[in-house]
């Protein structure tokens, strides 16, 4: 389970995070909802101590992150940071240097799954692929926890529904996830748990299938809710 | 198996639903092997947890059963099997039973007309 206890974060004199709270658990998909600019990409850099934080706690199973938290959880950021003349193939090769989770085999299978060519060059691919292989890189370490910014961001209708495939089979299963998105559409029935975030602070944190079953309300309407009060 | 779920029912209960639905119309038959809960999250398109839940609601319903390292098959109880299709056929006709009753029709004529365009439909199909 990671959990996030009152986390605040200022830029500045600017603050960010007012006190941040919420639990995901592993073998669930938790999806962070909030327009441009609340923090949900802020949450996730804290989350991976990419960035300080001024207040708060943050435990992964339990414990706060230290170095070997990095075979246990990864972060996939909403643009590819593999250098663009790289080819495919040289960026596995260089995530298997630096991870010992590197698994690839489960590499092969999402090269497969996405019909990427690993011999192509990064900077020739177009926006839909490099973002396929920024999943690719990510899912296949075999970590506990997997975070994602925005995979869904500038792509196509197909390669939207290919990249929602991913969390419907084994290359997610048992894992914990934490999506950030504002594009709730396409994955709606995918999600187990939904943190609305506003200003700074958590202001709902609900079960999907709870909120259809006790309110009969999607999670569009429970967002509908919260934000055009 | 392309289901279009709709965002306000649990989904969990409309995965029971179809397969209700598929139970009652024979396409799935009694003691046929069904897809594991990690094929049909995939098939379906939803969360494995929500597959799961779905085929834990059925095996409550007994719909379902499950033995021991075995694909989970459709029962074969034939008491149960009768419910899905009255439970079905009763709902259809309460809901049609509600919309019809605002118009404040004769019972007579409206099962008239109940016939005659069930059998015409029925006439049309084959």
């Amino acid at each position: 389970m990671i959990e996030v206890k009152g986390v605040e974060k200022r830029y500045g004199l600017k603050k960010i995070l007012k006190g941040v709270s919420f639990t995901a658990n592993k073998g669930e998909i938790t999806c962070l909802i909030g327009i441009n600019g609340v923090g949900k990409t802020t949450i996730l850099k804290a989350i991976m101590a990419l960035t300080p934080f001024q207040k708060g706690q943050i435990l992964i199973d339990g414990k706060p992150i230290d170095k070997h938290s990095f075979e246990k959880i990864t972060f996939i950021p909403d643009s590819l940071t593999m250098l663009p003349n790289m080819t495919i193939n040289e960026a596995m090769e260089f995530m298997k240097d630096f991870y010992t989770c590197w698994n690839q085999k489960r590499a092969n299978e999402l090269l497969g799954f996405f019909r990427l060519d690993p011999s192509n060059r990064i900077s020739s691919l177009s926006k839909g692929n490099t973002a396929k292989v920024n999943l690719l890189l990510g899912l296949a370490l075999d970590v506990d926890y997997v975070l994602m910014d925005e995979p869904f961001s500038g792509i196509d209708l197909f390669s939207r529904e290919e990249i929602a495939n991913v969390f419907t089979s084994h290359l997610i299963e048992n894992r914990g996830v934490i999506i950030t998105t504002h594009e709730i559409g396409d994955i709606e029935h995918l999600l187990d748990k939904v943190v609305l975030l506003d200003d700074g602070l958590v202001t709902k944190e609900f079960s999907a299938e709870e909120a259809r079953e006790k309110e009969g309300k999607s999670v569009i309407d429970v967002m509908r809710e919260v934000y055009q009060k | 198996m392309n289901v279009n779920f709709n965002n306000r029912d649990p989904v969990y209960l409309q995965i029971v639903r179809y397969f209700k639905e598929k139970i009652a119309i024979g396409e799935l038959e009694p003691g046929q092997e069904i897809p594991s809960r990690r094929e049909l999250a995939n098939r379906m398109k939803v969360n494995p947890n929500t597959a799961q839940r779905a085929y834990k609601e059925m095996e409550e319903q007994g719909l379902i059963y499950t033995e021991k390292n075995h694909p989970s098959k459709i029962t074969t109880d034939n008491k149960i099997l009768g419910q899905v299709r009255t439970e079905l056929l009763v709902e259809a006709v309460d809901q049609f039973v509600t919309s019809v009753r605002s118009i404040n029709v004769p019972v007579e004529e409206l099962l008239d007309l109940v016939k005659e365009k069930y059998t015409e439909n029925s006439e049309k199909e084959v």
